[in-house]
């Protein structure tokens, strides 16, 4: 098992640039989450990885070589636009995906038979993918990905359309696979999901990566807000705190921004709650994915504004 | 190879032994073995016609042998029956008697109901002629019967300096017509195949794990692999069902055609049609997006086998040993459809069936790259149709 890197990717559409410098890695058993708005390039990124798309410049590598035609058969790949033959088989058409990737008629039959099980779509074997409902046909196509064992996964967005118990499922094969080493990516709208599966994170705006790190590393922040629930304390209690802003204060609940101080400097927000009524709660108030989302997407707006202005 | 094979296979699978090919396959299957049956009863009526009743009168029944024996040679047997004219009036109102021949042998009268049968009137006139002559001969003192053998063979001896054979030949000429047909429909029905199943998996998207895998030369050319077999098989059925039905029918008794030989080189022309016309019906294909839009590519590829096809039906027949019809049996596109009509009139010489064979595989490699160019660039464009010139553009 080894890692794979994502390395300085350009691409242009004519004069649209769809990404530039895009770069990042993943580690063996890690489950990396690709987020961004839609066009952001996620897709764009996903596709040159598997060959599907040339870049313009730059390399997709595994284990340090760059990812040839022999090594992304051992990728797993979940296209953005699903794409099964309509009217075969899920068996045979499982089987026929899975000899392609290289394994014997046993192996591939074995495989789609266990991931059949794990997906829930066992009975539905015998049927033409046409005529099963559209989240089964999400879950054929998300076996699809898994039936050849791949050594790395690639997945554009495998939750959407799934119903709560599929992806369940679905999170529960993908953390397995991590656990057997395999590195994962997988792009998702579902930022709780995402927020909750993954290792590491990536936000993207306008084909640039613009925010990579652990879940943790992301929510660090340079300033710290706290929350205090405090029934009996005089309104404006917090306004004359050193070094706090109140940014919030409605009715018990206070939130304040703690500027730049160091580990323990909360204390004296809690100090001076308590000198005035009984706390009920006091707790750091953390920005979510979907804040940090948000911050991106708005910050994508801005700049977007700005160029327009510039124009105009 | 291997992976090209898996694309084949699966192609095969699901064509083969899909109910539209099997439909379709019996439909023509039946409409074969029809047509030669047809074919059989046709020349059959033809050759063999049943004899007509002629009636004769007893006064003239003298005439009798020698009006059989024109008939017959005019290709218009008779039977004769001796009756007289009441009862053959009758008879020939009733359809019974097709005519009735009495009085003076040398001035004999033939009634009919409207208008004789011109065969029987030449007939008559020739058995009446010779009775006269005879006759006359007997009267002379001379054998009539001498006399007849030595005019038999008195007949001039052609002498050609060419010796070139330029007789029409039915029976090659139905051979030959046979083997464009079949060439077309299982061309025009694996080139729709390949085309239509290119953009099907356009439309499903289903290329974009495909190509995720492997390369777009292995599934093109697995599908043009799968599909030509796929082809084969029908022809192989299609031509084995006529060659069965005319031995059963007896239709190509005691005619000097090589049956063997005609099926083997059809099947030939197929592989090498095929290798030339599929591989353009697979790179096309992959410029449009949409089943509907299929047909802005296909239609023009169909007329440019209609052309070479027509022309190989009507112009090879009747000039088969002309320059034009040498040099353009000569061009890859109409090889295929030309070559087979111009075998099967025995008009083409080995050198020449090999130059032609040589073109078309050196051709086929050509097409080959630019048909996968076309294709690998084209491919995974999605959206409007896809113009040439950009897909071979880069």
């Amino acid at each position: 098992m080894a890692t794979l890197e994502i390395d300085h990717l350009n691409k242009s559409y004519g004069t649209l640039r769809a990404l530039k410098d895009m770069t990042f890695s993943v580690e063996s058993g890690e489950i990396f989450g690709f987020v961004g708005s839609n066009g952001a390039g996620k897709t764009t990124t996903m596709r040159i990885a598997l060959g599907v798309l040339r870049p313009d410049s730059g390399e997709v590598r595994w284990d340090g070589r760059p990812l040839d035609l022999q090594m992304r058969r051992r990728v797993g790949y979940m296209p953005e636009e699903r794409g099964l033959y309509p009217k075969m088989k899920v068996g045979e058409q499982l089987t026929y995906l899975a000899r392609l990737h290289g394994m014997s008629a046993a192996d591939a039959r074995a495989a789609v038979e266990h991931w059949t099980e794990v997906l829930g779509v066992a009975t539905r074997r015998g049927d033409e993918v046409q005529k099963l409902s559209l989240g089964n046909q999400q879950r054929v196509q998300l076996a699809a990905a898994l039936v050849h064992d791949p050594q790395v996964l690639v997945l554009d967005e495998p939750f959407s359309g799934l119903d709560p118990v599929a992806v369940d499922v679905m999170s529960g094969v993908l953390r397995e696979r991590a656990a057997a080493g395999v590195p994962t990516v997988f792009s998702s709208h579902q930022l709780d999901l995402v927020e909750r599966l993954c290792d590491r994170v990536g936000i993207v705006r306008g084909g640039e990566m613009v925010a990579l790190g652990s879940i943790d590393e992301l929510r660090t922040t340079a300033t710290s807000r706290w929350r205090v629930v405090a029934p009996d304390a005089p309104p404006g209690w917090a306004d004359d705190l050193a070094g706090t802003t109140v940014l919030e204060a409605d009715g018990d609940t206070t939130v304040l921004e703690l500027g730049g101080a160091g580990v323990g400097a909360e204390q004296a927000i809690l100090q001076a709650a308590l000198a005035h009524s009984p706390v009920r709660e006091f707790t750091q108030v953390r920005p979510t994915l979907t804040d940090l989302f948000r911050h991106v997407v708005s910050a994508d707006d801005a700049a977007a504004a700005a160029t327009e202005e510039k124009a105009a | 190879m291997n992976t090209v094979w898996q694309v084949a296979a699966r192609e095969v699978r699901t064509r083969l032994f899909a109910k539209a090919t099997i439909i379709s396959t019996l439909v023509v299957l039946v409409l074969i073995v029809a047509g030669v049956v047809a074919v059989k009863i046709i020349a059959d009526n033809d050759a063999g016609s049943e004899a007509e009743r002629v009636g004769i009168a007893a006064e003239t029944a003298d005439l009798g042998p020698a009006l059989s024996a024109a008939a017959e040679s005019a290709g218009y047997p008779i039977e004769l029956t001796e009756t007289t004219t009441g009862d053959a009036t009758t008879a020939i109102t009733d359809g019974d008697l097709a005519a009735f021949v009495s009085g003076d042998p040398r001035a004999p009268v033939l009634l009919v109901e409207d208008s004789p049968a011109p065969e029987l009137l030449t007939a008559l006139t020739t058995a009446a002629q010779q009775y006269v002559m005879s006759s006359a001969i007997t009267d002379l003192g001379g054998d009539p019967a001498q006399v007849g053998t030595d005019v038999a063979a008195a007949a001039p001896t052609v002498e050609a300096l060419s010796t070139e054979e330029t007789e029409f030949d039915p029976y090659a000429f139905i051979v030959a017509m046979v083997t464009c047909a079949l060439l077309l429909f299982t061309l025009l029905q694996s080139g729709s195949l390949i085309a239509m199943g290119v953009v099907e998996e356009k439309v499903s998207r289903v290329v974009e794990i495909l190509l995720a895998t492997i390369r777009p030369a292995q599934l093109m050319g697995g599908k043009i692999l799968g599909i030509g077999i796929v082809g084969l098989v029908q022809l192989l059925v299609f031509g084995g069902a006529a060659a069965i039905a005319a031995a059963a029918t007896g239709l190509l008794d005691g005619v000097d055609l090589n049956l063997g030989s005609a099926f083997v080189w059809m099947l030939v022309w197929f592989l090498l049609g095929f290798a030339l016309y599929a591989v353009l019906f697979g790179g096309f294909a992959a410029l449009v997006s949409r089943q509907e839009d299929i047909g802005a590519v296909t239609t023009p590829m169909i007329f440019g086998m209609m052309a070479p096809f027509y022309l190989a039906i009507y112009l090879v027949p009747n000039l088969p040993d002309s320059p034009v019809v040498r040099i353009l049996s000569q061009v890859p596109f109409f090889a295929p459809f030309m070559m087979p009509v111009r075998q099967a009139f025995d008009a083409v010489e080995a050198w020449e069936l090999a130059l032609s064979i040589g073109l078309c595989v050196v051709f086929v490699p050509l097409l080959v790259w630019l048909a996968g160019r076309v294709y690998s660039r084209a491919v995974l464009n999605t959206g409007g149709r896809m113009k040439l010139k950009d897909a071979l553009a880069r």
